[in-house]
């Protein structure tokens, strides 16, 4: 994304955020549909299972809903929104007592089956990040695959920066231990997935 | 003196090796930016990190090839609102709670607003029983080949898509067309749209029915001319 486009979207979001604590109906959907796919990518990290994801990402626009009026535009609104979401599934998962059984989940391949990670690149990745506590996982997918700052993962995650150093830093470690014995390391790797 | 200077070095490579994944995902600010570039050339196993970092980056960045159409799910979360407020008015309504009165204490007063209060409650509920009984009256619970279908607020054009479109595909049909969704889609899989711009609604039908991800469009104007003049 450009930075004009990213620009335009961080402002069609405030301006969408400002209609919907006026109790614009209309622009909570279009915020919805935006933020749909994005959602959805990152709750998968969190478990696998489509109707929770749908059910996190509904929660989390019940709060957008209800707490819109409340936002102080100290964030990007999708630094927001992404918070909300990452709490709303933290919450789910602690209230279904399913932070470990969704681990378990995630190493069924049946349930995580992704018909492009066939590379061998990409099967390792998958199984790498399945390994690793959910917490490290989603700091991973925050950078990765949102482009969210070190800065913006903080404040989604409600932690200090240098917690979020640490679990990084955790993050790539154990995803080392992963790399195929035969790929000879880093450099082929990225030639791979290139 | 080298320990001093190697401890200083390793404190540096471990500042610069924690920022390398947002130097790799383009979110660092310039100062890291260009302490992370100034400490490269001078260090091989940031190097290193840096080309092991894009390839998950790389990894992590692949389409996922299965896209969830949010339709469904935005019905329910429109049902929860629906309900929300429905609760709202309702609270509303009923004002904020009155002061308890004393126990044991009933005045005639207090017996004469109940009373009162019970028979506007019983009216109420008759009145919206004898509408309600008309309302069936007036909609019967069956279609005849010549019964209108009820159209949304604003619909022109009625259209089936392919099931396997994607969400980025419709709204690139839609955009491309000029249109926006109104209601749908119904249980058949059909979407009622509006116009989105001056674009006449017959040059919005023929780009949709020359489209390889549209099934089916009609109008549902009664007859749509060249330029849509009425």
């Amino acid at each position: 994304m450009t930075v004009l486009a990213k620009n335009s979207a961080k402002e069609n979001d405030h301006d969408l955020l400002i209609a919907v604590a006026a109790g614009n109906r209309r622009a909570l959907e279009e915020l919805y549909l935006g933020y749909h796919r994005r959602l959805t990518r990152f709750l998968s990290r969190f478990t696998p299972r489509y109707e929770n994801v749908e059910e996190i990402i509904n929660d989390t626009f019940m709060v957008v809903w209800q707490s819109a009026k409340d936002f102080r535009y100290a964030s990007r609104v999708s630094t927001w929104i992404i918070g909300i979401a990452y709490r709303t599934a933290l919450k789910s998962l602690r209230r279904q007592k399913h932070h470990n059984a969704a681990r378990s989940l995630d190493d069924c391949p049946e349930q995580t089956t992704d018909p492009t990670f066939d590379t061998e690149v990409q099967d390792w990745l998958r199984h790498g990040l399945n390994q690793l506590p959910v917490e490290q996982r989603l700091t991973l997918e925050l950078a990765y695959h949102m482009g969210h700052s070190l800065q913006e993962i903080a404040v989604i995650t409600a932690c200090p920066v240098g917690t979020v150093k640490a679990r990084m830093f955790h993050a790539r470690e154990k995803l080392r231990q992963y790399l195929p014995a035969s790929s000879g390391g880093a450099e082929d790797m990225t030639v791979k997935g290139q | 003196m080298n320990t001093i200077r190697h401890g200083g070095e390793a404190r540096i490579h471990e500042e610069i090796s924690a920022l390398i994944p947002w130097y790799v995902n383009g979110s660092i600010d310039e100062v890291d930016r260009q302490r992370v570039e100034t400490h490269l050339p001078q260090c091989a196993r940031c190097r290193d990190e840096v080309m092991h970092e894009r390839g998950v980056y790389q990894g992590m960045n692949a389409e996922l090839g299965v896209e969830y159409m949010p339709a469904a799910s935005l019905k329910r979360l429109q049902a929860r609102l629906d309900a929300l407020s429905a609760v709202a008015p309702a609270e509303a309504l009923s004002g904020p709670p009155a002061a308890a009165p004393r126990r044991g204490v009933v005045t005639w007063q207090g017996v004469m607003a109940a009373s009162v209060a019970v028979m506007a409650v019983a009216v109420s509920m008759l009145a919206v029983e004898r509408w309600a009984q008309s309302r069936t009256r007036a909609a019967p619970n069956y279609y005849t080949v010549t019964t209108s279908p009820l159209r949304a607020p604003h619909e022109v054009i009625r259209a089936v898509f392919i099931p396997t479109i994607t969400l980025i595909e419709l709204q690139a049909v839609l955009d491309e067309a000029g249109l926006r969704i109104v209601a749908g889609p119904t249980e058949a899989g059909v979407y009622s749209l509006a116009t989105n711009s001056s674009r006449p609604v017959n040059a919005s039908l023929a780009l949709l029915r020359g489209h390889a991800k549209v099934r089916f469009a009609e109008s549902i104007q009664p007859s749509v001319g060249p330029g849509d003049a009425p």
